[in-house]
This record gives C-alpha cells, structure tokens and sequence, in this order.
C-alpha cells in the first residue's frame, strides 16, 4: 500500500502510512466523523460543524513536526542523557503518532458537552472521562494495532497505547514524551485553536506554529534533573502568542455564554436520553456504560452525534430536548468578572440563594473542559555554573504574567423566569448599594 | 430546577494556610511545593480537596490548582513573586487579604487541623526535588494498590527508579523507608 495523502484545510497535505490507513479505516475510529467538535457551537458560529476526525489527524501531524524539531534541536541529550539510539527515537516517534491519531476515539457525542453524563469509577471514586474511554477502546482495534509494519518495526503494543493515554506511563522518558500530547504545550491545544479559529470564522486563535515548532527543545531542568519540553530562547514570544490565543479562545469561543448554555442543555438532554433508551444496552441510571468490559464499550461507542440527533428528532430528550430543538435556551442573568474578587464571589452567592429554585444553571469557567489555568512554560535562557537555566514564560513576559486564570461565574434561567431574575438581581445590586 | 454555586472556599483558605504555615519553615515554598504538599494532604491524610491529580514530570500535578492559586493571588490572600535565588523560580508568601480568605473556611481549617500542621511538619521542610520523590513515592504506591499488581519491595523501588532515573536506588529506598514507617505507604517484603 502506498502512502495515503490528506489533504487538510490547516495543515495542507497529511500523509499516512499503511498501518495508520488501517487504523483510521477501523470502525472505532471512522466513528469520530459523526462526533462534532465543537458541540453545539454552531449555535452561535455557524461554521463549528467539524468533526473529531479531522482534529485527530491534525494532532498526529502537529506531534511529528515536533517530535521531529526536538530531536534535530536536542539530539545531544536525548542520545547522551537519556540514552535513546536512532532506532529509539524512531520507536518512540511511531508511539506518539499513533496515540495522537487515537487520543479522542473515547469521546461521547457532542465531545465534551456529553463529559457530564460519564459513570464514577469505583476504584478512584471519580467520575470516567473520555481518556478512559479512549484508553479501553484501544483493545477493540487489536487487530490492526498488530499490523506488519508495527510487529516488525517497532512492537508497539495495544498496552503501551492505553498506558500512554491514560497517563500510567511507566518511565521519564514516556513522561517526557507525553507532555506532547498533555501539556501545556502541546500538539492537541496547538492542532485545535488553529482549526476551530478556521472553521468558525475567527482570528482569536491564531499564532506562530512554525516559529513554535522550530523553537521546541528538550532541556534537563537544573533544579531537579528532570528532562522537560522548553522553548528555546528565541521562541518565548511564539510561545507568548499561542497562550494568548488560547485566553482569547478560551473567552470569546469555548466559554461564550450562549454556546456554553447548549453544553448545560446537551448533559440534560442526554440524562433524559439515556433513561429511554435504557432497554437497548447496559447502563447505569442517567449515565453512560462505563469502560470496563467490551461490552460496555461496545454499547457506549454506538452513541455519536446522528444517533443523538435522530432521537432529537423522534421528539425525544425530555424539556432540555425540546429546548435544543427551538434554539429557547437559557439565558444568562448575572456573571462576576473573570477573575473575581471577594464581594463578587460573595454577591454571586447571595443571588444564587435569593433566586432558589428559579436558577436553571450555574455555571464555572473552571468546569470548562478548555478552562485557562496553567499558562506557563519553560524557556531556555542564559546560564549558569555547568547548566542552563530554565526561566518560567510568566516571569519573562509581562504579558503572559498579567494573564490571571479566568475562573468567572454564570448563573442562568429559563426564557420565562428571565424578567423577574433581572428584577431580583437588581433589588439585590441596590440594596447592596445602599448598604 | 435550582443549582448552587458552592465556591471552593475551602481551597483557597488552605492555600492561604500553607502559605502562612510555610513561611520561615520551607527552603521555598513555590508552586511545585504546593502541588505535592496539598497531593500528600489529600492522599496522606484524606483531606477532601477533590483535586484530580495525574503523574507528569515532576510528579502528580493539576492545573486546578494553579488557577485557584491565581485567584487566591489576586483576592490578596497570597503573594506569588519570582526569586532570583539559587535557580529561581516563584516564592508563595501571606499577604494582606490571609485573614478574611482563611476565615471564609475556619471550619474546614479547623477540622483538619492536625493534618495540616502534620504534613507541614514532616514534610514542609523538603525542597521541591525530595516532594517530587516523596509524592511520586506516593502516587506510584496508589496506583499499584488500585491495579492490583503484586511488588515486592525491590520491584517497587525499581518502578520508583524507572519514573525519577535521576534518584540514586539508596534514596529511593531512604524516601520508601521513612513512608513506610510512617504508614503512608504499603510496607513490601523484600
């Protein structure tokens, strides 16, 4: 088989080999063309009808132009201080391809809108996320993880990818590497801000992908001895973009208020879906199957976005369906800053407690699966006795270091509650005022 | 429908704690410092921050927390400022608001009081390389438990040496061995 070439609207041509074509053609993986991601985006960007497909193969050409950046910028320590050969490398190139391609395979229609209906693991006693999922959905394509080109090339088994994708790797190296798929820096963020910014129709997420790839590095923290992804010295202000795309997508795209209120809808709307479609699988009252047998998984992968929607359209899915279906969401009466100070979060409560019963959500910027939190990262810079130092991205720019996480409140309420949660909220801010 | 807003109080006043129980007692309590020491609460001593904790380089982190230090920062509880010293990195010390954002949670600081000032104790005096040890030490232990796996000592050191290569196996073993006399950890036979 020859190599398969992509074209792709961000990337320009992807090219796959044969064991990657097998992969992608597996049933488990074809399955994301039906899983939106951007959930019910295009409620408010008409563009967000892209799939999960498309950002997977993204993600798995993104990590090997960084893969293969590292290892031209940091041959000398990855071939002297971790000890890897040519072949290794190779390997380890194979292993980070392949788990990119499969990272998302796990999702739940709607990607992460259906986050909120997943079952609580026993052992942990928190609740699955779509990584397990992925994780144990590796084994149903066995048989095409153990193509040739793999059993003869690298021995990459169906165990190193589950580990890898749900962090029980079992050495540095693999930490090291898995940073590229889980990080602050990593080739999942840099694939999708490009592409969600492309498909919706916006500038916000756009920064410098070839300045950044070209300045990634591997560099021993002198601190601990630990080998880490930095940015070369040169690069701290693409790396200084990409975090600012993030913070702009994060407040005008992922926590827009409207499409955040559909994700609120959708977890609702799939509570009530579960419970009538319960004759048809396994499943545990409200929530999905969880991912411990290959049944289970099995029943959990035939929901995507059509089999959401072809129930939507039967008129089922409770009220939060019928709401989806009308575009009547509910509405957002009151927000405290971005970041909040003390009164705000204080104010946010006592109109949570005034309203009761008429509050329909509340919802945390901290909830949200593409939240700003951890924004730093290691630059390389001057040196010291025998080693070079490592300088955290917020002290070097000023920029980056006014950046607070955003951890802002919403409380919404149905079309028909709105009137009097403005009134009341109202009263409250005068009251406050008067005090 | 109703829903609440429920403001993690609790995390913000024991970040304000730390910071105040740190102070003069930690070689630098920065924001590696704080991920293991509030790891170890959790886990040490069933401290319900219900942070989700993964293993990445320098041990179990999560972004969570380091946006609710953000905001701790900016209520004015903490001072969060980059020092120069040794090979720099960011200082985490009281400041003006500590009292007020401490006392939004005195009851949960109160309740669990004594596992606090205990991993202060024992723990607050380590520089962040031996927390990334001790708390990896930790967290491997966790895993082994929950998959079941059958380690004897040697095993268990040799997984500890295969995820922190840069630890000699004899400080490895001293780590395991104050853990386990402490009870923190499962005592393998060798």
């Amino acid at each position: 088989m020859t190599p398969l070439y992509i074209r792709d609207p961000i990337h320009g041509f992807i090219v796959l080999d044969e064991w990657e074509q097998e992969i992608i053609n597996h049933p488990v993986f074809q399955r994301l063309r039906r899983i939106r991601q951007l959930a019910w985006t295009d409620m408010v960007y008409p563009g967000a009808s892209h799939t999960r497909f498309e950002h997977s193969i993204g993600v798995m050409h993104v990590v090997t132009r960084m893969f293969k950046n590292i290892r031209l910028r940091s041959e000398d320590i990855l071939k002297n201080d971790l000890n890897y050969t040519d072949g290794g490398l190779d390997r380890v190139l194979a292993l980070v391809r392949i788990c990119s391609l499969m990272h998302d395979i796990g999702h739940g229609p709607f990607s992460h809108a259906a986050e909120e209906v997943m079952p609580t693991c026993e052992a942990s006693g928190e609740a699955y996320q779509h990584e397990s999922y992925s994780a144990e959905a590796v084994a149903l394509m066995e048989d095409v993880i153990n193509h040739p080109t793999n059993e003869k090339n690298y021995g990459i088994t169906v165990q190193d990818i589950k580990d890898f994708l749900n962090g029980e790797v079992s050495d540095e190296n693999r930490l090291l590497w898995r940073n590229l798929l889980s990080s602050q820096l990593d080739a999942d963020r840099a694939d999708y801000l490009l592409r969600d910014s492309h498909h919706i129709g916006v500038a916000y997420g756009h920064y410098d992908l070839d300045r950044l790839v070209s300045a990634l590095m591997v560099a021993i923290d002198p601190e601990t001895d630990v080998p880490v992804l930095a940015v070369a010295e040169g690069g701290w202000h693409a790396s200084e973009g990409f975090i600012l795309a993030r913070y702009m997508m994060f407040t005008q795209v992922y926590f827009h208020k409207t499409r955040r209120a559909y994700d609120l809808h959708l977890s609702e709307t799939m509570k009530s879906l579960l419970r009538e479609e319960a004759h048809t699988e396994c499943r545990i009252e409200e929530h999905f199957p969880p991912p411990t047998s290959a049944d289970n998984l099995r029943a959990y992968l035939q929901w995507t976005d059509w089999r959401v929607l072809g129930l939507l359209h039967q008129g089922k899915g409770g009220d939060h369906g019928a709401i989806i279906r009308e575009r009547k969401h509910f509405r957002k009466v009151f927000e405290t800053r971005e970041v909040p100070d003390k009164a705000d979060l204080e104010f946010s409560e006592e109109v949570c407690e005034r309203m009761g019963d008429k509050v329909g959500f509340v919802d945390k910027a901290e909830k949200s699966w593409y939240k700003f939190q951890d924004k730093d990262i290691p630059v390389l810079q001057g040196i010291k006795g025998p080693k070079k130092l490592l300088t955290p991205l917020s002290h070097l720019s000023s920029v980056v270091q006014g950046l607070k996480s955003v951890s802002q409140i919403r409380i919404y309420v149905s079309e028909e509650e709105r009137k009097e949660a403005e009134e009341t909220i109202q009263a409250l801010r005068e009251a406050h005022k008067g005090n | 429908m109703g829903s609440k807003i429920n403001t993690p109080w609790h995390r913000y006043a024991l970040i304000a704690e730390l910071a105040l129980s740190l102070e003069g007692k930690s070689h630098q309590f920065g924001k590696t410092s704080l991920q293991k020491l509030v790891y170890l609460l959790q886990e040490l001593k069933g401290v319900p921050t219900h942070y989700r904790f993964s293993l990445y380089t320098h041990g179990p982190f999560t972004a969570q927390l380091l946006g609710d230090l953000d905001l701790v920062e900016a209520l004015g509880a903490v001072r969060v400022e980059y020092v120069l010293s040794g090979y720099g990195g960011y200082q985490i010390s009281p400041d003006r608001e500590l009292a007020p954002i401490r006392g939004k949670a005195s009851e949960f600081l109160n309740e669990n009081k004594t596992s606090i000032d205990r991993v202060v104790e024992e723990f607050g005096a380590f520089s962040a390389k031996d927390l990334e040890l001790r708390s990896t030490i930790v967290y491997l232990d966790r895993d082994v438990k929950r998959s079941k796996k059958d380690l004897d000592r040697d095993d268990f050191v040799g997984l500890v040496k295969k995820v922190k290569p840069r630890f000699t196996e004899d400080a490895i073993a001293e780590a395991l061995g104050e853990l386990e006399n402490k009870g923190y950890v499962e005592t393998r036979t060798t």
